[in-house]
């Protein structure tokens, strides 16, 4: 059971980490300790607007009584970063639900390899602040164009020491995850960051239960189509069909069952619902391949033929 | 996140369970009880915010709060919700793990239940198609209050089954005005 409550908490510091990256610290207005986390984690930022964006917390998951978030202005993104640049200064309130995990550490593991592309280094710094403070074995791979575009570069060379690894292509270094090796026993790969390099690395051919990646951009697939279909709720026996132009989760919503949701494009894991039948054609890009089985995101998801939903 | 229209009530003693309750004789009579804390939020999921002074509004809400502004979880769906009420003493209980139906001890905070009022001495299983007073506001029982299964997923708290039939009163506002903690609650005959 995870909460998600939106508490509105206040930044207390905004400073630029790189030209692009603005690092924001955020403590709850009334209390001194927020909600427990674990590396790897996200929390959701609520736009005025109610659209919803997610970012890792990047800070030490032993200090609960701050977040912190690195936001990258993202010029071609979808509004939400230019609005944290344009507005999350010192003494701003942000929207900001409990955090959530889908990107977990794995307990017991011998050596932890972590790569982070760009600001998808994130949620790995914070799974290396929380290693490095546990006495955890692990690598940090940081690739940025360069030094100066490398966010939280300082924080994470005090943190890792000879533990970190940094990858500039403007040096002309780049991470070849094929340099990483075979496969070994107790070696978990966890990768954030372009879906260039989490492709790459899933493609390393690793057994899937010892790669692990976070992916904050809705999964893109040149040339679908999406085609009507049909979905029965066990429950009752309803039948609702589902047009090629709308979204299941919108089809269930407009019959009043009314699905938890958040993001929408398939990333956050809010509106996840149990399927007993179906073909179902999964887009989102958070639930794990063993629980596609009997598991969906309606909000990007679809099936063709008729899907039961476990409703 | 506001909206200019108002959402859909229905008036206390027009639900289906507050007019066949309203005008049956019965129900607890000559207790007095008091307001502890307000609590408000300004859209669904949002953490609730204790206010010292409020303003109820009669036919709509309290004054900034999502069911008075139609951001709820439930505002979609037409209901008596614009005041919601919750006894101090059923918080008490679960803080004593009373009944002992899950595995220990719950301590529900006021400013966690996302009712509006919490309230001390006051029988608000009794007051379903009632009328009473809370500071100068008069208040119409529309409806028991129902645990929901977002609560528990909300808080992360296994509160729905303790909170079953005693998950406090729905209520309308008959007479609005300003409530402040500290204000006596009395039944209008």
């Amino acid at each position: 059971m995870s909460a998600r409550i939106v508490m509105k908490l206040t930044v207390v510091e905004a400073i630029a980490t790189t030209p692009e990256v603005v690092r924001l610290t955020l403590v709850h207005p009334r209390r001194p300790q927020l909600p427990a986390w674990e590396p790897g984690a996200h929390v959701d930022l609520r736009l005025p607007d109610e659209r919803v964006r997610q970012y890792s917390l990047c800070g030490d998951p032993a200090d609960r009584s701050r977040y912190v978030l690195a936001i990258k202005r993202e010029e071609a993104g979808r509004g939400g970063s230019a609005w944290a640049h344009a507005h999350l200064g010192a003494g701003a309130s942000v929207p900001i639900s409990h955090p959530r995990n889908h990107f977990l550490l794995t307990a017991g593991a011998r050596h932890h390899v972590l790569i982070g592309g760009g600001i998808g280094v994130t949620p790995v710094a914070a799974m290396a602040r929380h290693l490095a403070a546990t006495g955890g074995n692990f690598t940090l791979h940081l690739c940025a164009r360069s030094a100066a575009q490398a966010p939280l570069l300082e924080e994470l060379r005090a943190v890792c020491g000879e533990r970190l690894r940094c990858w500039f292509s403007a040096e002309g270094e780049r991470l070849d995850p094929a340099t990483l090796g075979p496969p070994e026993d107790g070696v978990h790969l966890y990768a954030c960051g372009p879906q260039s390099l989490t492709a790459a690395v899933q493609a390393l051919g690793w057994p899937a239960d010892q790669v692990h990646v976070e992916h904050f951009a809705p999964l893109v697939v040149e040339g679908f189509v999406p085609e009507p279909f049909d979905v029965q709720i066990a429950s009752t026996g309803a039948t609702l069909h589902v047009p090629a132009e709308t979204s299941l989760l919108e089809v269930l919503r407009q019959n009043g069952v009314n699905m938890p949701s958040s993001c929408e494009i398939g990333v956050c894991g809010a509106c996840e619902c149990g399927y007993r039948e179906g073909d179902v054609i999964h887009r989102d890009v958070v639930l794990p391949q063993a629980r596609r089985r009997d598991h969906l995101m309606p909000c990007v998801s679809r099936a063709s033929g008729t899907l039961t939903l476990a409703l | 996140m506001s909206t200019t229209s108002a959402p859909p009530h229905i008036e206390a003693f027009a639900h289906k369970v507050g007019s066949v309750a309203h005008g049956v004789p019965g129900g607890a009579t000559g207790w007095q009880g008091s307001l502890l804390h307000i609590h408000i939020a300004p859209a669904a999921s949002y953490e609730m915010e204790e206010l010292t002074e409020a303003r109820c509004v009669a036919g709509r809400g309290i004054e900034g709060d999502r069911y008075c502004l139609g951001t709820g979880t439930y505002s979609p769906k037409a209901d008596t919700r614009e005041v919601t009420l919750i006894e101090q003493e059923v918080l008490d209980a679960l803080a004593r793990n009373d009944p002992p139906l899950q595995e220990g001890p719950i301590h529900l905070a006021p400013i966690d239940h996302r009712r509006n009022l919490t309230v001390r001495g006051v029988p608000l299983n009794h007051l379903v198609g009632r009328r009473f007073q809370v500071g100068e506001v008069i208040l119409r029982g529309g409806r028991l209050n129902f645990p929901c299964k977002y609560l528990e997923e909300l808080l992360g708290l296994p509160v729905y089954l303790p909170l079953y039939n005693r998950s406090g009163l729905n209520c309308g506002i008959e007479r609005g005005g300003i409530i402040r903690p500290g204000d006596p609650i009395t039944l209008v005959e």
